[in-house]
């Protein structure tokens, strides 16, 4: 199958939906379905909204399509983000999602085992790894953050405050790749999504202990290596700029490998 | 009176709702309650101000009722009304900067006008001139009350300032105004000359001497136009068109001439001497909006229809052309059609075509408004020559 | 003829972003989109179910003055025809595009913008794809002068644009609605529709579109077309993006 690019209000064609019917298919965004009033009913048409890269999914029976990465991130529901607390009210924290937009809320007590007296007093400029609740409907809806799951009243995931560390802005496209690439199962090794980079480190890194990482949707990458004591800034800081040049010059797997080795020895982490 | 009837017919007899009310609360129904009665009610298709699709407001023009300025204009379409005033100031020449530079490149094609026609290379001159040096400055202002919304003290609004725009633009692209109108030439005495006696009045523009030292440009009039909307309901540029129209029209300039001796430039105070602007044709402006019987058409989740198939189904499509709309039906649609014609002899020119805002209005419908605005072209020179 | 350069997602901290230069009229311009965003002071807008599109134009070397409001309003009718405002996280929040003339000849006072115009709705366009703005349809514009003997001018100069009798711009969505029209100039109703007919075939190639609404490639024209230039040069954006997943394929 060839790759198809659509432009807004162009159609999907017919031949490249999945044509797996046990399961109602599933849209992605960028897609919208229009009925056609024609003589006998109607019809309905998927149309592009956005232009992007046509992409199904057989198994799941989705269809999506894929824009351009430096996009804005637009809170959907269940989608894993980095937050940072702008300022706390009575009942909620206010925090910043994505720049020049109202603070999404998240309450005291949405996190783990929080009450009353145990909840976290989160100050401003910190960082939690929360995911969206709900983002309301209609105009002027607030979004909504949890840092628990609702159906068990558990941190699942690494939801809660993130302490020390540092957080790195990426592009949308390029979290959503990292996020992508980390829930693939990762059997296959060297380049999932095309990414390589974390890998690479990770080999090069752990002799130093490893690092942390933890992806927002909303473009942001918190990095934490706390373990590796006197080099732990230099390594951050190492691997937030490896994310962020692969990211900016779309880089290849081969090159993101070079650029590894680049920073590592620029920083003089590994010789 | 017939729009109250319609309205109170579509209102259910429950809720007994005046139509002023129905017509706030339900803008857009109650509009197209009027364009489209039910066929059983016999009544014509009517705007919900009366009107008949392609009818213009009762316009009405008065010129030279401000006494200080050098031509003034006030025109009222419906509610809407403009107050225009042109005032006259003298630029000279020595303070314009790039005067010597302009001077040469403005001779350079005078010469060229012995050899092409001299009208077009005139015409290329004012403007040059009008252009270049600003001499037509239109300003527009939406004042205070004319409409809710507009608060005191406010920087002008960006309605104000794209009409503004407008306005000169229109000046510049009719070339409304002649160039030779707002010059003041200065005849140098032929001192060679035997009647050397009668130079001493000698400034006279239409004394041209062959032989004698060219005369030059001296100065030139630069015409301030301000317009004020003192109630705006709708259909700005209409209005404030027609009265920069009729307030050059009424425009009468005094004679000026450049004093050698004091180095200046003296104008007549005697009315007889003033004349008037020599204007190039008369263009008016006609708008027009597009109403969509289909309030949700925006964003209803259908398959927009090419435009192909839309020219097709055109008799089932329910989408009203309004000409001149009232600010009512202005804030109900989106699209905007505004045109400006003049007539030569009798045939129709189109100055200025313009629309935008939305995807209804196509050929067809522009050769109709061309129609409608060659109408209003007759209408409203009958209005101007009145006033 | 050369046509005209454009490229995407130039600038990393907008949501979206395009440059477009027409070699023709010597105008370069740079766009930038952000949206949606919270718009201070209007959460009372006008409407409040929809999202609100703003534009701003920056002239290249003075400040803007009533001409570029103007323009602006053109603009902001147009584009803001095209997008869906009541698509999730639109409603109520503001697109903002910021186009700035960063080359070409000066637009003076009082002049037309018409020279202009066609450059200025491509970048806005192609900065809202780049930022993902969800539309209704695309379109595809340009100038037209006509000349004293009665030809017509693809995107004349500034120079040749002073000379023309009358100046055209039209804009065609994609499936070939006429968005836009601003003419200027003298001429009668006939010149007009002929004028129109040659901006329909540049804007959108030679080829009709067939029922379904798939302008057909198959025709050479179709890639000279405005509407071909603006998907090409989306299609190879998307290209280099996701470069690492077509490889695979």
């Amino acid at each position: 199958m060839t790759a198809l690019v659509l432009l807004p209000s162009d159609e999907v064609p017919q031949d490249h939906l999945p044509t797996n019917n046990s399961n109602p298919l599933r849209l992605g965004p960028g897609l919208r379905i229009l009925s056609q009033p024609s003589s006998n009913g109607s019809n309905h048409v998927l149309t592009a909204t956005q232009a992007g890269l046509l992409t199904t999914d057989a198994k799941r029976n989705t269809v999506s399509l894929l824009s351009f990465p430096n996009r804005r991130y637009i809170p959907t529901v269940n989608d894993f983000v980095i937050a940072q607390i702008h300022h706390s009210s009575v009942d909620f924290f206010h925090c910043m999602v994505t720049p020049h937009t109202a603070h999404a809320l998240l309450g005291q007590l949405s996190f783990e085992g929080a009450s009353k007296k145990t909840r976290p007093m989160l100050k401003q400029g910190e960082l939690v790894y929360a995911r969206v609740q709900s983002v309301g409907l209609g105009a002027g809806a607030e979004v909504e953050l949890t840092c628990v799951n609702p159906a068990t009243g558990k941190a699942d995931g690494g939801l809660g405050p993130l302490t020390g560390g540092m957080v790195f802005d990426v592009s949308t496209g390029m979290a959503a790749r990292l996020i992508r690439a980390s829930s693939t199962s990762a059997e296959n090794t060297d380049a999932i999504e095309g990414l390589a980079v974390l890998s690479e480190l990770g080999k090069k890194l752990e002799s130093l202990g490893g690092f942390e990482i933890a992806v927002g949707r909303n473009g942001k990458v918190w990095v934490d290596c706390s373990i590796a004591a006197e080099s732990a800034v230099k390594v951050t800081v190492a691997i937030g700029r490896c994310l962020q040049e692969t990211d900016q010059q779309n880089l290849h797997t081969h090159d993101q490998k070079k650029l590894v080795m680049k920073i590592l020895r620029d920083m003089k982490l590994v010789s | 009176m017939a729009s109250s009837t319609t309205a109170s017919n579509l209102t259910p007899p429950s809720l007994s709702l005046p139509p002023s009310q129905f017509a706030r609360l339900q803008p857009h129904a109650y509009l197209l309650a009027h364009l489209s009665p039910p066929p059983a009610s016999n009544q014509p298709s009517i705007r919900a101000n009366g009107r008949a699709a392609s009818q213009f407001r009762v316009t009405s023009a008065n010129a030279g009722s401000l006494t200080h300025t050098n031509g003034s204009a006030v025109v009222r379409i419906g509610d809407t009304a403009a107050v225009c005033g042109v005032r006259a100031e003298i630029l000279h020449t020595k303070d314009i900067a790039s005067w010597s530079v302009l001077q040469a490149s403005s001779e350079h094609n005078l010469d060229n006008s012995n050899y092409a026609g001299v009208s077009e290379s005139q015409d290329e001159e004012d403007r040059g001139h009008i252009q270049d040096l600003n001499l037509l400055v239109p300003n527009l202002s939406l004042s205070t009350g004319c409409a809710p919304g507009f608060t005191p003290g406010a920087p002008p609004s960006a309605l104000a300032q794209s009409l503004s725009h407008q306005l000169l633009s229109l000046l510049h692209t009719t070339r409304l105004v002649r160039a030779e109108d707002l010059r003041i030439w200065y005849q140098p005495p032929n001192l060679e000359s035997e009647e050397f006696g009668n130079a001493g009045e000698g400034m006279d523009v239409d004394t041209e001497e062959s032989g004698g030292p060219e005369r030059e440009i001296k100065a030139f009039w630069v015409l301030y136009i301000d317009v004020m909307i003192i109630s705006l309901a709708g259909n700005p540029f209409d209005a404030a068109w027609a009265s920069v129209l009729a307030a050059l029209r009424d425009t009468k300039l005094p004679r000026a001439w450049w004093d050698a001796d004091n180095e200046t430039v003296l104008c007549s105070d005697d009315v007889a001497d003033a004349r008037k602007l020599s204007l190039r044709g008369l263009p008016v402006a006609s708008s027009f909006c597009s109403f969509e019987g289909d309030a949700a058409a925006g964003w209803r989740a259908v398959v927009i229809p090419s435009a192909e198939e839309q020219k097709q189904k055109k008799s089932a499509q329910r989408r009203w052309i309004l000409a001149d709309p009232d600010g009512y039906e202005e804030g109900l649609s989106q699209e905007r059609a505004s045109v400006v014609v003049d007539k030569e002899n009798g045939k129709t020119v189109i100055v200025k075509m313009e629309k935008h805002g939305g995807w209804t209005v196509d050929s067809d419908d522009l050769r109709q408004l061309v129609d409608v605005s060659a109408q209003r072209w007759d209408e409203m020179k009958r209005i101007l020559d009145q006033c | 003829m050369v046509g005209p350069i454009a490229s995407l997602s130039q600038l990393h901290r907008s949501d979206g972003s395009a440059s477009y230069k027409c070699p023709a009229t010597g105008y370069s311009i740079l766009g930038a989109v952000n949206g949606p965003i919270e718009l201070p002071a209007r959460r009372d807008a006008l409407k409040p179910e929809e999202a609100t599109v703003e534009v701003f134009v920056k002239p290249g070397t003075t400040t803007g003055g009533v001409g570029e409001r103007y323009i602006e309003g053109i603009l902001r009718s147009v584009l803001g025809k095209i997008v869906l405002g009541r698509e999730k996280g639109f409603p109520r929040r503001g697109v903002v595009i910021t186009l700035a003339i960063v080359g070409g000849e000066n637009v003076a006072r009082g002049d037309n913008y018409l020279t202009i115009l066609p450059a200025l709705l491509h970048t806005g366009l192609l900065a809202m794809i780049s930022a993902s703005v969800p539309l209704s349809m695309t379109f595809s514009a340009t100038l037209l002068g006509v000349t004293e003997d009665g030809d017509i001018v693809r995107d004349p100069s500034p120079t040749a644009a002073k000379a023309a009798v009358s100046l055209h711009v039209f804009a065609f969505s994609s499936k070939n609605h006429l968005l836009l029209n601003e003419s200027e100039g003298r001429f009668g109703f006939d010149t007009w529709e002929y004028v129109r007919e040659r901006a329909l075939s540049i804007c959108q190639g030679e080829t009709t579109a067939s029922a379904d609404g798939d302008v057909a490639m198959g025709e050479g024209t179709a890639s000279a077309s405005v509407s071909g230039f603006i998907r090409e040069t989306v299609e190879d954006q998307i290209y280099s993006d996701y470069a690492y997943k077509l490889d695979s394929i």
